[in-house]
């Protein structure tokens, strides 16, 4: 869930994003794909076109259920949106090493997945 | 179930019992569900007495902006949970069709509750 | 065997017709807390359906001074009883 915690905040542009504890932002509709690159940049990554669209999906998965989907979920999602080929763990591995899920919820400005460890 | 003899047997049956807003049971029910589900295993829901209210159409946030479950619930088949089951008894009561309701629940009959119970490894009721 | 616990009064409540209408044949009935007023002899009659399989916890009976009231039909256990009755079963149900 979401935390209302801000512990930090992220300066983009002129714009003060607020970070809750684990980083992730505590206000939904303070994202933008600036919000987005600053983060990842954070964790020393560039964002390709193919984190761009898992991104998107992750995007239209929360306004369409309220809640950041667990793995099993966002693969699925992923596959539906995206094509099969890209809806395999595998491939959101690859973009989003460890934990794929919380790590591309938290780029697209989502609270941090509930129902997964 | 006397339609369903292919119905294999779950990991998990979740009864929902409790109304949405009323209180927190309905939700708490689907999280567990939910947590299951994304740890791989087969998860089933059965909408029991007031829960099957959980699935009638047109829902909306509560009172102060508290989230519904609605979307949670149209949620469940990302989760590849696809089987749920109402209480005949509940539409009843209620005076509810199953084909007004969201998600075409089944229909499950009173005779076959204990059935459906003994079919899966685990049963929690919330 | 499945044992299913119920927690709340016939009187007030319709839990115990769910748990009664998720019950297999060789399934048994423990009423506990508030639940335990279904063994009055008054109230008795909602689980006529299955006789022989309807327990009540001594200790809640007890305290509410019913033990003496109990229905002939109900079998009262006490902790180790409802231990026993737990061990038994492949799975516990609670109705609240």
């Amino acid at each position: 869930m979401a935390s209302s915690e801000i512990t930090r905040h992220l300066c983009v542009a002129d714009a003060r994003v607020g970070l809750d504890p684990e980083g992730y932002l505590v206000d939904i509709g303070q994202w933008s794909p600036a919000v987005a690159e600053a983060l990842a940049s954070e964790e020393g990554v560039i964002l390709e076109a193919e984190h761009w669209e898992v991104l998107e999906v992750l995007r239209a998965f929360y306004a369409e259920y309220e809640m950041a989907p667990a793995m099993r979920p966002l693969v699925k999602a992923v596959g539906r949106d995206l094509g099969p080929d890209k809806g395999r763990s595998m491939h959101l591995m690859r973009l989003f090493p460890g934990s794929p899920a919380k790590r591309a919820a938290r780029l697209a400005g989502l609270p941090k997945p509930t129902h997964c460890l | 179930m006397h339609h369903d003899h292919d119905t294999p047997a779950g990991d998990l049956l979740v009864i929902l019992r409790h109304a949405p807003h009323g209180s927190g049971w309905l939700r708490e029910g689907l999280d567990v569900a939910l947590v299951a589900a994304a740890f791989g295993g087969d998860v089933s829901l059965l909408f029991m007495g007031e829960g099957v209210t959980a699935l009638v159409e047109d829902q909306a946030a509560g009172a102060l902006d508290q989230k519904g479950t609605a979307p949670t619930l149209r949620m469940l088949e990302m989760y590849d949970i696809d089987t749920l089951w109402v209480e005949a008894e509940a539409l009843a009561r209620f005076g509810l069709s199953a084909d007004e309701l969201m998600l075409a629940p089944r229909v499950l009959q009173a005779e076959d509750s204990a059935e459906l119970i003994r079919r899966h490894a685990r049963v929690l009721t919330f | 065997m499945n044992l299913h616990i119920v927690n709340r009064s016939p009187a007030s409540y319709r839990v115990h017709e769910q748990a009664l209408a998720a019950m297999g044949p060789e399934d048994r009935l423990l009423l506990i807390e508030d639940g335990v007023q279904g063994a009055l002899p008054a109230l008795v009659r909602h689980f006529e359906a299955i006789p022989g399989r309807l327990f009540a916890q001594r200790e809640d009976l007890e305290s509410r001074g019913l033990l003496g009231r109990c229905d002939g039909e109900v079998q009262v256990v006490d902790v180790e009883g409802f231990v026993q009755l737990t061990e038994q079963a492949e799975q516990t149900l609670s109705w609240y």
